[in-house]
C-alpha cells in the first residue's frame, strides 16, 4: 500500500486523539488576561463552528472531531483551489 | 496564543491586518515564481520528469508540490487542536510554524501557518477576525518565517540544535510580540505581565521542541525523505 496516504490519515487520527483528550485549560495568553483581569475584554463573536464544536450534535467528543474533520477538508478544498489557480496561472 | 477580537485596539488590529495581506500576496508571488522556474527547467530540459515508473509533466509536478504543501497545513492544523496541559492550570498546544517551514521553506511556511490562521479565524473563531493580521504576524511571519532562518543559522552545527534554537524563538519571541501589540494596545503594561507571559511560554517551547522533532521524523519517514 501506498505508504503516503498516511500523511492524510495521521492528522485524522490526530483530530481523532485531540477529541478524545485535549485539555481544557485555558491557553497561556487566555491565564495572562485572566491574571491580569483583561479577559472580559474579548468580544465573543460565533461562526459555524465556534470552539471547535459541530453544530447540533450533543456528544461534546463527536462534536469535536467532526468540526475537526470539516477543518481539514476546508483546509484541503482551500490547497485544492489555490493549486488550481496556479496551474492556470502557469500554463 | 491566537488574540481575540478586542484585545488589541482597532488601529493597531488595522494596520497589522494590511501588513499581512501584503506578506501573504509576496509569499505567494514568491512561491508561484520558484515553481514555475523550477518546473518549467526540468520541463525544459527532458520534457517530462520520471518518478519511478511514473513519468509527469508540468501539471502534475504543481499538483505534487501543493499536494505536499496541503498535507503539512493539515498536520500542523489537526496538532494544533491537541491541548496538553503545561503547568498551573495552563495549557499548550503546538504551533507548527518551524514544522512548516523546515518541511516547506520560509516563504511556503508563512502562507500555510496564514491559511490555517484564516481557517481558524473564519470558521472556529480560534483568535478574532480583526486580530487576524497580529495572529499571522505573530504565528506565521515570527512564528514560520523568521523561524526558519534560526534554523538554518543553527542547523550548521547539528540539526538538532537548530530545530531546539528555531523551536524556542519561535514560541518565545511570538509571544513577546504578542505581548508588545497587547502593551501598545492598552490592554495590559508590557512590564507587568512581561515575567508571567514568558514563563508560561517556557513550557510552550519545550512542547514545541519535542513535537516538531518527533513529526518531523515520522513525516519524512512517510514520504520517504532522507533526515537532512
Amino acid at each position: 500500500m501506498n505508504k503516503k496516504i498516511f500523511a492524510f490519515v495521521i492528522p485524522i487520527f490526530a483530530a481523532l486523539l485531540a477529541s478524545l483528550f485535549a485539555s481544557k485549560l485555558p491557553d497561556a495568553l487566555e491565564t495572562v488576561a485572566i491574571n491580569y483581569g483583561f479577559a472580559n475584554k474579548a468580544k465573543e463573536t460565533s461562526s459555524l463552528f465556534s470552539g471547535y464544536s459541530f453544530p447540533f450534535v450533543e456528544n461534546h467528543y463527536a462534536s469535536t472531531f467532526l468540526a475537526g474533520l470539516i477543518g481539514l477538508a476546508l483546509l484541503y478544498t482551500l490547497f485544492k483551489i489555490i493549486t488550481s489557480i496556479i496551474k492556470h496561472l502557469a500554463k | 496564543m491566537h488574540i481575540p477580537d478586542g484585545f488589541l485596539n482597532n488601529n493597531l488590529a488595522g494596520g497589522l491586518l494590511a501588513g499581512a495581506v501584503v506578506a501573504l500576496g509576496y509569499c505567494l508571488s514568491k512561491i508561484l515564481k520558484t515553481i514555475t522556474v523550477f518546473v518549467g527547467a526540468i520541463a525544459d530540459n527532458v520534457s517530462e520528469t520520471t518518478i519511478g515508473s511514473q513519468s509527469f509533466g508540468l501539471s502534475e509536478n504543481i499538483g505534487k508540490y501543493f499536494q505536499r504543501l496541503a498535507s503539512i497545513a493539515l498536520w500542523v492544523f489537526a496538532f494544533q487542536m491537541f491541548n496538553i496541559p503545561v503547568k498551573s492550570a495552563t495549557s499548550s498546544h503546538l504551533l507548527g510554524g518551524v514544522f512548516a517551514s523546515v518541511l516547506a521553506g520560509p516563504f511556503a511556511g508563512f502562507t500555510i501557518m496564514s491559511f490555517i490562521l484564516i481557517i481558524q479565524s473564519l470558521f472556529f473563531t480560534d483568535g478574532g477576525l480583526l486580530a487576524l493580521g497580529a495572529n499571522i504576524i505573530n504565528m506565521a511571519f515570527i512564528g514560520s518565517f523568521l523561524s526558519y532562518y534560526a534554523y538554518k543559522a543553527f542547523s550548521k552545527k547539528s540539526r538538532y540544535l537548530g530545530i531546539f534554537a528555531a523551536c524556542f524563538f519561535s514560541v518565545m519571541a511570538a509571544s513577546l510580540a504578542c505581548l508588545i501589540e497587547l502593551g501598545l494596545s492598552g490592554s495590559i503594561a508590557f512590564s507587568t505581565a512581561f515575567k508571567n507571559m514568558m514563563s508560561l511560554h517556557l513550557g510552550a517551547a519545550c512542547l514545541e521542541t519535542l513535537i516538531t522533532l518527533a513529526l518531523l521524523k515520522i513525516f519524512r519517514n512517510i514520504n520517504g525523505e532522507s533526515n537532512e
